[in-house]
């Protein structure tokens, strides 16, 4: 059985579009079509007036991280360092210690990420048995002056809430 | 020499010297705004002072002081600083001085003394720019080589080939409209070009050489490294091509040089084949002659346009998401109380002009305004076609640039010639 040989239209080849004028003209009257629209009235463009007018970020977006936390306030964080273990970037540096809530045996009592580090690449939150870690916050853009800034401690983590419900985040698929 | 000779040669050496660079702005403004609205974006339009964008004019400046306050890198490795450094001097000053032959407006005549209005009142005019827009190359050559970069270099050797390639259908081009005009004087060229052919369509070269047109217009675009024809800048294959060690003002004075060579090279399109300063339909005596009903004409004209343009403002210069007391509202309504000024004041000329004497040096003078406004429009619509046309089309492979440039563009202007020389002796 002999291949099936598909033979494609070679286009171009006209003495219309070998003078090139003809394909020039009927290209600019194109460009000039859009230019005209839009000097007359500018309303139309494609492009978001960013940053007054903001992104809309879907549930299943990595954005900047943060810690969830018990209904009773306390950080779900066990401390197993599987996060950090898994980080590509080496991103995450956590201490652990002592717990004395009885929920687990250990907590952290450092857990810092370095977000010029960070790649959001989100392996930390496949990683986390417990569902400790969350990329849901929606912050998208992360600015500040001086560099000691972008390391994120257990405090900013906790404090962050999540920009979706519990409902939403776990039809997003996590 | 009396006070007015002086005032006079005064005012169209700075015309000739003065135009060219404000319009680097005009250019600059016109090409990254339209750039935008070919590409259904917006544009600069954020850069204001105290809230004033005007149309997105004020980036320019911010622009400018940036490139000005940069720190301008000689690298250690070039040796030839000197040519390194003259290099976008030669590229500016020639493009600035090329535009000194173009006629802006017909010669006037005051109390019996004629008036030429270009730069430099020479008859040579055409050969002129010819010289200088072939000297200019040289600074983009020399820049590549001083450069001792890869890249500058293969730069500055396409931009050698293709002026080689370039000038000459541009000079064969211009040599068939020389056998139509019979002058090389530019004004010459432009006072023929206010006949009527058949005594209702304007005499203007594209219509006597519509051929020769089409090959000026594509070597014009080569000579002054636009696209489809900016291989020498190539930004995708050879990085910034020439330019590529030049920083802050050092590139700032090629990127004006380029825009002024546009401008340029527009002004001259425009005076060998859209009848330079000439009105359609009123030649110069007909003006003098008429100028009282043009006047008045202009006088109703005047506020109906404006009428539009400000409805126009109203309608464009507003933030298009949900913002309170929009204060661009504000702006605009600032912009259109500034026109109506302009248009009142615009009016009270007119009125003044209509009181007048008529076929007085009023009237001279107001035909003189009349066509620097004309050619400048004109100059205006052909730099947009420049940008047009960058907008639109790709660039060239640099051997179907050659292969133009030899074996279409050149045999197609020899055979321009003959048939324009033929049709010139049977026609005499």
């Amino acid at each position: 059985m002999s291949a099936e040989v598909k033979t494609l239209k070679r286009e171009g080849s006209t003495l219309a579009e070998k003078i090139y004028f003809v394909e020039i003209f009927k290209g600019m009257a194109t460009t000039f079509g859009h230019f005209w629209r839009n000097l007359l009235d500018n309303s139309n463009l494609y492009v978001r007036h960013y940053p007054e007018v903001e992104p809309e970020i879907p549930v299943r977006w990595r954005g900047r991280h943060r810690l969830t936390s018990h209904d009773d306030g306390t950080v779900k964080c066990v401390a197993c360092f599987m996060c950090q273990t898994n980080c590509p970037a080496e991103c995450i540096s956590i201490e652990a210690g002592e717990r004395l809530d009885d929920k687990a045996e250990k907590m952290p009592v450092k857990f810092n990420i370095d977000l010029l580090e960070c790649i959001y690449c989100g392996y930390c939150v496949e990683a986390c048995p417990l569902d400790a870690i969350r990329m849901d916050t929606g912050i998208y853009s992360v600015t500040d002056n001086n560099r000691e800034s972008f390391v994120l401690g257990l405090e900013d983590l906790l404090k962050t809430p999540g920009a979706f419900s519990e409902e939403e985040y776990k039809k997003g698929g996590a | 020499m009396s006070l007015l000779d002086i005032l006079l040669v005064a005012i169209r050496v700075a015309f000739a010297a003065f135009v060219p660079l404000c319009f680097i702005a005009v250019c600059v403004w016109m090409e990254r705004r339209g750039a935008g609205f070919f590409q259904d974006r917006a544009g600069p339009n954020r850069a204001n002072i105290f809230g004033f964008r005007a149309a997105g004019l004020v980036q320019n400046l911010a622009d400018g002081a940036k490139l000005f306050f940069k720190e301008d890198v000689i690298s250690d490795h070039i040796q030839h600083k000197f040519y390194f450094v003259i290099a976008p001097l030669i590229v500016f000053f020639t493009a600035v001085v090329s535009f000194a032959v173009v006629p802006f407006a017909d010669t006037l005549v005051l109390n019996g003394k004629s008036y030429v209005m270009q730069g430099i009142p020479i008859d040579i005019g055409i050969l002129w720019f010819l010289a200088l827009a072939g000297f200019s190359v040289y600074g983009i050559i020399l820049a590549g080589w001083s450069s001792t970069n890869k890249y500058g270099l293969l730069g500055s050797l396409r931009s050698t080939a293709q002026v080689i390639s370039y000038e000459i259908p541009m000079g064969l081009a211009i040599v068939s409209l020389l056998v139509v005009y019979g002058t090389v004087n530019l004004n010459g060229m432009a006072q023929y070009q206010g006949q009527l052919l058949f005594g209702f369509i304007p005499m203007w070269g594209i219509i006597l050489q519509p051929v020769g047109f089409l090959i000026f217009v594509i070597a014009a675009f080569a000579e002054t490294n636009r696209t489809p024809f900016d291989l020498a800048e190539g930004e995708s294959e050879i990085v910034a091509g020439f330019h590529i060690e030049y920083s802050a003002m050092k590139f700032a004075i090629f990127f004006m040089g380029e825009y002024i060579a546009m401008f340029a090279s527009s002004a001259i399109i425009v005076t060998l084949y859209f009848g330079g300063y000439q009105i359609p339909f009123l030649a110069t005596d007909t003006l003098i002659n008429y100028a009282k009903p043009v006047a008045f004409l202009l006088m109703l004209g005047l506020p109906a346009g404006m009428y539009f343009f400000a409805g126009w403002i109203r309608k464009n210069n507003v933030s298009h998401y949900p913002r309170e007391n929009d204060p661009r509202v504000y702006e605009g309504n600032i912009y259109i109380k500034g026109f109506w000024g302009l248009v009142i004041l615009l009016e009270l000329i007119l009125f003044a002009i209509l009181l007048c004497k008529s076929g007085g040096a009023a009237a001279h003078i107001f035909v003189v305004l009349l066509q620097i406004c004309t050619f400048l429009m004109k100059v205006t619509m052909m730099i947009f076609v420049y940008i047009w046309v960058r907008w639109t089309l790709p660039r060239f492979r640099y051997d179907q640039l050659q292969k133009i440039g030899w074996q279409v563009l050149l045999p197609a202007a020899l055979l321009n010639i003959f048939i324009t020389s033929a049709f010139v002796v049977a026609l005499s």
